[in-house]
């Protein structure tokens, strides 16, 4: 059996999904973190449970709520379970109304009873589940109350109540209807009431359905004559918003019947609200929390945590597989490949993993509380002055952690302009696989100001993002239209059990690809390094490595890095960011003793240093942003330009850094 | 006219007509129409957003479009 779960946005969709299918999802606290189709099994083994995008209505306005709309157009499903807020029903209610209209067996779970009775919302479940003609089951799903009985109830397979119609459109409407449905007898296997009903609403993706199966000519003939004539008789009123209003009246008949409320007290949301969206305050809340973040993640406690793996992974480990493998008598090729190549390659990535996990959690802890949506609120005001909107900010913190989720959080953004301008410069956002390369050369270079340093990089990301949105939204990429109206979910006090999941979940991907593609690529790369033109164990000047590198390096040099060991790390982080970090602790094979950032001082100079930081954060978004990037536009001029425009700044912006930096005297 | 209420104020929409397209109909998805009453919870700085709160959900939308909707102070 499969069972497909709908509801509005920050309904506690996805916590119930997790509650239910036992398997992990992503939770998220704004609007529209199911950015794609997820599948889970129940627990009890009854089926499975598909999880859609958050959709206040069937007809779509964004990519995001088409999703929904094609999967009911074109997918098989057995059951609906409709999730719904119990402290908003009205306007949830809009929904439930399509989605008995498409007349699949269905069952409402009642979420966050709990906050409804808190505000003084009474719900008399037995006479609601009769008005609506639906089984309903009141569940709490941030804390899984009531979920065993929702499988239940699920998992008995006969609908015992009996379907009526709930909503009656008067003559005009209903005789269209049955019109509409005579020209589809025999041709669908969709319910004839729905299309027709979602075709009046202005739903392209129904309309464009039908207009396979009729003819377009009558089609248009159909709706015109009964646009005009509820437009004659309901004094002007649009044919969808005269379906609206229907709805609403059947939704507050309800409503009455079934509803009880009373007078509450201030809910804390409020009284939080007042202080995080202050008119001054909120601003510099956001960004005192942001140093907040980067502190913890790159001096009080990212820091000592990174030094004291490393000092485990360069001593006591390496020493074991030193010992282990002179045991088995290994011979030098093996023992340097290992040593060399995979110890230095994967361990120096891998000492990066407790500050990867600090700023997943962080990121992970803004999403589930609620604050990701005030961001941004307070961020419009910017975005718009720039051609995007606030929305396009939650994408791009996202995109601090990975660029790949960043970008496919994009499809949230109503507008297909907006969209694609986010999708072009999330991956100036500097994400968590850059963070070893600032990691590694703060720690050599700038051991006072780490932290403010690494900042100053994550705000270039932004600012070069907002200068490059004016500049595309004013030339290549310009339009009118703008939407921005943003729910703001009530804070959430956030679970710890979520936020650890939410927070491997996203951190475990960094740790894999050390263990395989880190891994196969440091074989590669030490390979290279080790043979050259000359035969094996050359001189790793003389290196293949070298070779290909030292095409780069005079391309490099007026950038203040034209060293061939730049070049070569530089191609291998198109692969992924971090490579470039095994790479050079590789190249610059550290001896016993010393560490790679003693090393670098030989090779770069402060100034070089950040200019080289600049480069990295900039370049080119890495291979797997490049294929999300390719998927989600489906453009391959837009693919090629996200990297090329990225490749242009890069250059130009660490060219003005150098060149400047010397100009003023700097080292 | 919306966009000149002060946080703390009430109001009812009387017009949302002159509101584009795209920002009616997602309003109308959030339940707020013509005959909605909201009240103002806060607005941004130099004519940023206003977050405005009706049964019980809050919602953000623009100033300039705040500007059009035409409401009654209660």
């Amino acid at each position: 059996m499969e069972v497909a779960l709908i509801g509005n946005p920050n309904t506690g969709k996805t916590s119930l999904f997790n509650n239910l299918t036992g398997s992990y999802e992503y939770v998220g606290n704004w609007s529209g973190v199911t950015v794609e189709k997820k599948v889970g099994l129940f627990k009890n083994n009854i089926g499975k449970l598909i999880d859609l995008p958050g959709v206040y209505t069937l007809n779509p306005l964004s990519k995001d709520e088409g999703v929904v709309t094609s999967f009911f157009l074109n997918e098989k499903f057995d059951r609906l379970l409709n999730i719904l807020d119990a402290s908003q029903l009205e306007r949830n209610l809009h929904l439930t109304l399509q989605l008995l209209e498409y007349g699949k067996p269905a069952l409402i779970g009642l979420n966050m009873v709990d906050v409804a009775a808190s505000r003084g919302i009474n719900i008399d479940i037995d006479k609601f589940s009769h008005l609506v003609g639906v089984k309903v089951v009141p569940v709490v799903a941030r804390s899984g109350k009531g979920c065993d009985q929702l499988v239940n109830v699920i998992s008995d397979e006969k609908e015992t109540l009996e379907r009526k119609i709930l909503v009656y459109y008067g003559k005009d409407v209903e005789d269209t209807i049955l019109l509409t449905a005579g020209e589809l007898e025999g041709k669908t296997n969709h319910s004839p009431r729905w299309l027709a009903l979602q075709w009046f609403e202005g739903n392209k993706y129904v309309e464009e359905y039908l207009r396979t199966i009729i003819n377009p000519q009558k089609m248009e003939a159909l709706l015109n004559d009964v646009t005009e004539k509820v437009k004659v008789k309901e004094g002007g009123k649009s044919l969808p918003h005269f379906i609206y209003l229907k709805r609403k009246m059947v939704i507050e008949n309800i409503l009455t019947e079934s509803v009880s409320k009373k007078k509450a007290g201030t809910p804390l949301t409020e009284k939080i609200d007042s202080l995080v969206t202050n008119r001054y305050l909120g601003m510099p809340i956001f960004l005192a929390l942001m140093y907040v973040m980067f502190m913890l993640t790159f001096d009080w406690l990212g820091t000592p945590l990174a030094d004291l793996l490393d000092k485990l992974l360069t001593g006591p480990v390496t020493n074991a597989i030193e010992k282990s493998l002179s045991v088995v008598g290994a011979s030098p090729f093996i023992h340097d490949l290992i040593i060399q190549g995979l110890v230095a390659g994967v361990g120096g990535v891998l000492v990066f993993v407790p500050q990867i996990f600090i700023l997943f959690f962080f990121i992970s802890l803004l999403e589930d509380s609620g604050y990701m949506a005030r961001v941004a609120l307070v961020m419009d005001r910017i975005m718009e002055s720039v051609g995007l909107n606030g929305k396009a900010f939650i994408p791009m913190m996202i995109g601090f952690g990975c660029n790949v989720p960043g970008i496919m959080a994009a499809r949230t953004i109503e507008t297909p302009r907006e969209r694609l301008l986010t999708i072009l410069l999330t991956p100036l956002m500097s994400c968590s696989a850059r963070l070893p390369v600032y990691a590694l050369f703060v720690g050599a270079f700038f051991q006072g100001q780490k932290a403010l340093v690494v900042l100053s990089l994550y705000v270039l990301g932004i600012v070069v993002a907002l200068i490059l949105a004016k500049v595309f939204s004013s030339t290549i990429l310009k339009s009118e239209t703008s939407l921005f109206v943003i729910e703001l979910p009530p804070y959430r006090l956030p679970q710890f059990q979520a936020l650890r999941r939410s927070t491997w979940d996203k951190g475990k991907g960094f740790v894999r690809k050390a263990g395989t593609f880190i891994f196969a690529g440091s074989v590669f790369i030490w390979v290279l390094s080790y043979a050259g033109p000359g035969g094996l164990k050359v001189d790793m000047d003389h290196s293949f490595l070298a070779a290909i590198g030292g095409v780069l390096a005079p391309l490099l040099a007026p950038l203040g890095f034209g060293t061939w060991q730049a070049g070569a790390s530089l191609l291998t982080g198109f692969l992924a960011k971090e490579s470039i970090i095994s790479t050079m602790n590789i190249i610059y094979f550290v001896p016993k003793g010393e560490n790679l950032q003693g090393l670098l001082s030989n090779y770069y100079t402060p100034l070089a240093a950040y200019s080289f930081m600049v480069f990295i954060l900039l370049y080119i978004p890495c291979l797997a942003t490049t294929a999300t990037i390719y998927k989600e536009t489906s453009s391959k001029k837009w693919t090629a330009f996200s990297i090329l425009y990225a490749l242009a700044i890069a250059y130009l912006l660490a060219g003005i850094v150098y060149q400047g930096g010397k100009m003023f005297g700097l080292v | 006219m919306f966009g000149h209420l002060k946080a703390g104020e009430k109001a009812k929409i009387i017009n949302i007509s002159h509101v584009g397209h795209l920002v009616k109909r997602r309003l109308l998805d959030l339940g707020i129409t013509e005959g909605t009453e909201v009240c103002v919870k806060c607005v941004m700085p130099f004519g940023g957003p206003i977050m405005i709160e009706s049964c019980g959900q809050c919602v953000g939308i623009r100033r300039k479009e705040a500007d059009c909707i035409e409401v009654e102070r209660l």
